[in-house]
């Protein structure tokens, strides 16, 4: 199985609202996770600025499996993850 | 709220953010500072309260941040004065700060309650109800649903909350007052925290602890820019726990690169003062100890230093008389470069108390944390990541660098006084946040740490824990370790500190 790909943009912006804090908890989700069978691995990126905030847009701007999250805090993140854990369970 | 990020982090950044940009955009010789009122209306928009009953209360609390991010004291809440005043005075290059450093905002403080028992929704009325048999003064009773606790008679012991077998009865406290380990908060006649300027030592735990948001520190972001747009010319020095702090993607080299890209001419290491401080100490340390003084503590967390003094008037000599790494690192660069401005970058406020110093002042002209150059990089939108690396100073060594974790200090010292004098043993002991330090210095004077070398912190983990951090403490250490071992020089004994190491050409 695929892993999840979790990409947190690293630009000013995005660090300045909390980036590092939401990669932080996304690898906190490791420990939840090991619960819940045949979840896939989750993989974190920081990645270069996204160019999202451009236009007045405020971040942090996280994508999850292509999914994009605007100004998701940590709790959003999480979800979102935990969402396609239970995604690919059913599969 | 350390280490997480919350709407009060958010807004913190924010306030930086607006005034970073209005420092920048102004116009220098016609700023009227309107441009603040609508700063409040840009972080609280609309008319549905986000964060407190109304978004008045919530622009309100914005403009007083705006004022302490200026420099400025908050204003009175019982009397008419315009936001702007006094910021037609603060738009200089001068050094404007003064205490009161740290500022409850009274009207922005919930007034929790400083030590208060309650019996909650988990109280089952239960047969055995311990709590009642466990108090010393009968004020636990049992009502018509749960047991109840009569608030005059009871006298905080917690013995009802420890045998509660449901977890149903909760202290609260007041966490300012808890975080702080000077023992500075007290409450105004509103019930509200006040902070008590004699004992405070400026270590700022409260800003970080408060959940309410009701604390902040003032700012000098806005006399700093207002040097560089007069054209001044201004050096940087930047403490050892900023590796890691602006992001996974933001190299060391590459927070270089910004700090220049904001007009600053060049940037040096703490890293490289705290080699200094550590030869300093490591001599005092062998002259001194034991015969002149029963044993060291070390000097460069302003806080703790102030905090060891007050505490234990007594020993206030046995703090090392040497000067801080930043202010060894702003002397160097005040004797080659007199004219030149000296900001220092650091994780803290207390920093901020000590530039005050009279001795510190000819030396160190701005101090901004990591959080504030934070606001300053958005505010010029300079995108660290896409700068191109400026020449990694190499001028500090590894136990240089790692002054900024705890135990870094100590462990610097001690590798100094073993290279000098091989043989010699030195017994070490560490406190980190205020409260762990109160108890060294019980055993100081009690005599037990007699031969030894201490190392006190205000804040924990050491800088890293600072609260002008943006980066959590685990993370920040693991970066400050890695970028420790890339020095070329392991201790400070091998720093060929007389080199001539700041050319002004801009590298």
């Amino acid at each position: 199985m695929a892993n999840i790909i979790v990409e947190v943009c690293s630009g000013t912006h995005c660090v300045m609202l909390g980036a590092m804090n939401i990669i932080d908890s996304v690898h906190s989700l490791d420990e939840i996770r090991h619960d819940m069978d045949q979840c896939r691995e989750v993989e974190v990126r920081a990645v270069p600025c996204m160019g999202l905030c451009k236009g007045g847009a405020q971040g942090p701007f996280v994508r999850v499996d292509g999914l994009l999250i605007k100004g998701g805090e940590s709790d959003r993140v999480m979800a979102a993850i935990m969402d396609r854990c239970a995604q690919s369970q059913d599969t | 709220m350390r280490g997480l990020f919350t709407s009060i982090t958010k807004i913190r950044r924010q306030v930086f953010t607006e005034v970073a940009r209005y420092a920048f955009e102004r116009d220098l010789d016609n700023s009227d500072f309107n441009f603040f009122y609508e700063s409040s209306y840009r972080i609280i928009p609309g008319e549905v309260a986000t964060y407190r009953d109304s978004v008045f209360k919530e622009r309100a609390i914005i403009r007083e941040r705006i004022r302490l991010a200026m420099g400025l004291p908050i204003r009175p809440a019982d009397a008419h004065q315009p936001l702007t005043k006094g910021m037609a005075e603060s738009a200089t290059a001068d050094k404007l700060l003064e205490m009161p450093l740290i500022n409850v905002i009274p009207f922005a403080c919930e007034a929790c309650a400083t030590d208060h028992f309650q019996v909650s929704d988990n109280c089952r009325k239960c047969l055995a109800h311990p709590c009642t048999g466990v108090c010393p003064v009968g004020a636990v009773s049992i009502g018509k649903t749960a047991s109840v606790i009569d608030q005059d008679k009871c006298i905080k012991c917690g013995r009802c909350k420890e045998a509660c077998p449901y977890q149903a009865i909760s202290r609260i406290g007041r966490p300012c007052a808890e975080a702080c380990g000077a023992k500075a908060i007290g409450s105004d006649a509103l019930g509200r925290a006040k902070i008590d300027q004699d004992k405070c030592v400026s270590c700022g735990l409260c800003i970080v602890a408060c959940p309410f948001a009701a604390i902040a520190d003032k700012s000098e972001i806005f006399q700093l820019v207002t040097a560089i747009r007069t054209g001044q010319t201004v050096f940087a020095a930047i403490a050892p726990s900023f590796v890691g702090q602006f992001g996974p993607l933001a190299t060391p080299g590459k927070v270089v690169a910004g700090i220049k890209a904001l007009g600053i001419t060049r940037v040096i290491e703490v890293g490289w003062g705290a080699d200094i401080g550590s030869l300093h100490e490591a001599e005092e340390f062998l002259r001194d100890v034991p015969d002149e003084k029963p044993f060291l503590g070390t000097s460069c967390c302003p806080s703790w230093a102030m905090f060891a003094r007050k505490e234990q008037p007594g020993l206030a000599n046995c703090i090392a008389q040497s000067h801080t790494p930043m202010v060894a690192a702003a002397q160097r660069i005040k004797q080659e470069h007199p004219d030149a401005r000296v900001v220092f970058i650091g994780p803290c406020v207390s920093k901020k108390m000590e530039a005050l110093e009279d001795e510190v002042r000819p030396y160190v002209d701005y101090v901004i944390t990591y959080e504030e150059l934070m606001g300053l990089f958005a505010a010029r939108q300079i995108e660290l990541n896409e700068l191109k690396e400026a020449p990694l100073m190499d001028y500090a060594s590894r136990d240089g660098r790692n002054y900024a974790v705890a135990g870094g200090v100590a462990q610097a010292v001690v590798n100094v006084i073993q290279e000098t004098a091989p043989g010699r043993e030195v017994p070490v002991m560490k406190a980190d946040t205020l409260h762990e330090c109160r108890k060294m210095l019980a055993l100081a004077k009690a005599g037990k740490v007699n031969g030894y070398l201490l190392e006190g912190m205000a804040c924990p983990g050491g800088c890293v824990g600072g609260p002008g951090t943006l980066s959590q403490i685990s993370r920040a250490s693991k970066s400050v370790a890695a970028f420790a071992q890339a020095s070329s020089y392991r201790t400070a004994s091998d720093n060929p500190l007389d080199q001539e190491v700041l050319p002004i050409a801009p590298g």
